[in-house]
């Protein structure tokens, strides 16, 4: 009991200062947010006197609103377009049969691990070529097609989780198979599409690579893409920069903060799965 | 409820037996929907993912600007890259930043996945949530906030080593070659702990305490039950997390493209970054070199499938 003791102390005495080391960058964004513009080269360096004026700042010099409800549109017909494919085909993998099923799946997987990076120059011509370059409308379906192939494999862990009893029953009381999903498997895999909807907010909300090279219009922006030209152009009002920053962040922590058990549950499935 | 499930066993069974070969009515519904289910998202893939591989695979055999038709160069855009400084410190340096991230955060993920075990539980949970935060935050976001850091002028960090009388260490963190790639590491470490922590953490969890049990009645000691219970446990766990690494590292972009853009003079140049600048980065007036870039690409898709091939290796070997 006694060595138990030590080793939790031990342990907390070790995390304790690398939590503060880690949270560090974080406490600092806020302390700078706060402080006023004429303290950041000599003040002290926790400031005296705390002001807004910098959030005010961020939000109307560029047009933080438009940006941000850019970022929410474009973050939630992704999660819904992710959904409904996802859901469909995962589906599809896991519970019917049909023939090179196996193979389709295995096509799907190999590509799986493709990063946007190596992408982007054939998306972007593809895009170009298709008129779409410049609009969400591009946008979306870049994000769509190359994020359901994820969830897809999330989702079809889940289903796999089912009984096929459940189905057989469903098929032999004469549902179709459409209806079979809407009204049998759907309501069952709440869990699941929890899952899929953190992780696709989380990673539409931040991506920056693409938004960043297929869209050129300044009012179709997301946030990430304006963060990032925001920090070229106040390069020395780091009260804005970073109350910019803060106002990005906020909708992240909220959402993980609210769903951080569906999203460490579907971290495990995915990762034991993968 | 058992008597439908039963009789339906018995329809089922003999359908699947006798008239497999004419598709019973069952099955060809399953068939039709099948495909209708996986119709969309396949025809989103074979346009948005499997035809941009091909794609980008036939351009980097070509010379090509952008207008016009590409001129079809055979291998020559691979064996310029074999000659081009730029684009063989970026690969080392990729190589470099992916191993040496890799190693970090397995080891250290490891660690904190340990110390988060034994704590007590509550202090746990704000430990775990706290290491988990950088990991949510978009890579502009972080790059930003490090930038800030590094500032040589008015960074934290060289205000901090001012304020407690280390002024002889203060440094132009981003701007040195020594430095830049320590500085990017730093970076990378913060955000990516968070999630090994808690995948190890996760492992930890499943593994049968009974095992340390009978090893402590047997006599082995702490260390011992680590290196003979624990580790081994963790063998797929750590496969995944160094495969992911590996697939995170080749892939690099946003941190260093935001924090330096491949700078002080290429410094910091990794693969992305340089095909990035090779096909996009119109700041020399420069025509894009669509076809040179392309062979980046490949070099980064080759590089992530022997990543994952590595993991399934792993694994398979942690299976025997």
């Amino acid at each position: 009991m006694r060595t138990k003791w030590i080793g939790k102390s031990f342990a907390t005495f070790v995390l304790l200062p690398f939590c503060l080391l880690m949270a560090f960058p974080f406490v600092w964004m806020l302390l700078t947010s706060l402080r006023e513009q004429n303290t950041i080269f000599n003040g002290p360096i926790i400031p005296r006197k705390f002001t807004g004026v910098a959030y005010k700042n961020a939000w109307t010099s560029i047009d933080f609103p438009l940006h941000f409800w850019n970022s929410v549109w474009i973050t939630s017909v992704t999660v819904i377009g992710v959904l409904i494919f996802a859901t469909l085909s995962g589906y599809a993998f896991a519970k019917l049969d049909f023939p090179f099923r196996n193979t389709l799946f295995v096509l799907l997987l190999t590509t799986l691990m493709m990063p946007s990076t190596a992408l982007i120059i054939p998306l972007y011509l593809e895009l170009k070529s298709l008129g779409l370059l410049d609009s969400q409308a591009g946008l979306l379906v870049l994000y769509i097609s190359g994020s359901a192939p994820f969830a897809m494999f999330l989702m079809r862990a889940f289903f796999q989780t089912l009984p096929d009893e459940l189905i057989e029953a469903a098929r032999v009381d004469g549902g179709s198979e459409l209806t079979i999903f809407r009204r049998v498997i759907l309501p069952l895999t709440r869990p699941g599409i929890a899952t899929v909807v953190i992780f696709q907010f989380l990673s539409t909300w931040n991506e920056f690579l693409i938004a960043n090279t297929v869209l050129r219009n300044t009012d179709a922006l997301p946030l990430q893409p304006v963060l990032f030209t925001l920090m070229g152009q106040y390069s020395t009002n780091w009260p804005a920069l970073t109350a910019g920053l803060t106002l990005s962040v906020v909708p992240v922590v909220i959402v993980y903060v609210r769903m951080q058990r569906q999203f460490v549950a579907g971290m495990m499935l995915g990762a034991v799965k993968n | 409820m058992a008597t439908t499930l039963s009789r339906h066993d018995v329809v089922r069974r003999s359908a699947g037996r006798t008239s497999y070969r004419f598709g019973s009515p069952l099955r060809r519904s399953q068939r039709i929907a099948g495909y209708v289910f996986i119709g969309p998202t396949f025809a989103l893939f074979l346009a948005f993912v499997l035809w941009p591989i091909l794609y980008t695979a036939y351009l980097s055999l070509t010379s090509w600007g952008g207008f016009g038709s590409p001129r079809f160069v055979h291998f020559d855009n691979y064996s310029r890259m074999l000659h081009d400084p730029v684009a063989r410190r970026a690969l080392i340096v990729t190589l470099v930043l992916t191993g040496v991230t890799t190693a970090i955060l397995t080891f250290l993920g490891l660690v904190t996945a340990v110390l988060v075990n034994v704590i007590w539980s509550k202090v746990g949970v704000v430990v775990r949530t706290i290491l988990f935060i950088p990991g949510i935050v978009s890579f502009v976001v972080s790059a930003v906030l490090w930038k800030l850091i590094y500032d040589p002028n008015i960074g934290t960090l060289n205000r901090l080593l001012g304020a407690i009388g280390l002024d002889s260490l203060q440094h132009p963190w981003l701007a040195d070659h020594k430095t830049v790639l320590p500085a990017i590491v730093v970076v990378t470490v913060w955000g990516g702990l968070g999630f090994n922590m808690l995948i190890y953490f996760a492992g930890l969890q499943s593994i049968d305490p009974n095992l340390y049990e009978a090893a402590a009645m047997d006599g082995a000691n702490t260390v011992q039950q680590f290196r003979h219970i624990t580790v081994p446990s963790l063998r797929i766990v750590t496969g995944l997390i160094v495969s992911l690494g590996l697939l995170n590292g080749f892939k690099a972009f946003d941190v260093i493209f935001v924090m330096t853009g491949g700078g002080p003079n290429h410094g910091s140049e990794v693969l992305g970054t340089y095909l990035y600048s090779l096909a996009f980065g119109s700041t020399s007036g420069s025509i894009p070199q669509l076809g040179y870039a392309s062979a980046f690409s490949v070099v980064t898709m080759v590089l992530c499938t022997l990543a994952v091939i590595a993991q399934l290796w792993l694994t398979r070997r942690a299976d025997r």
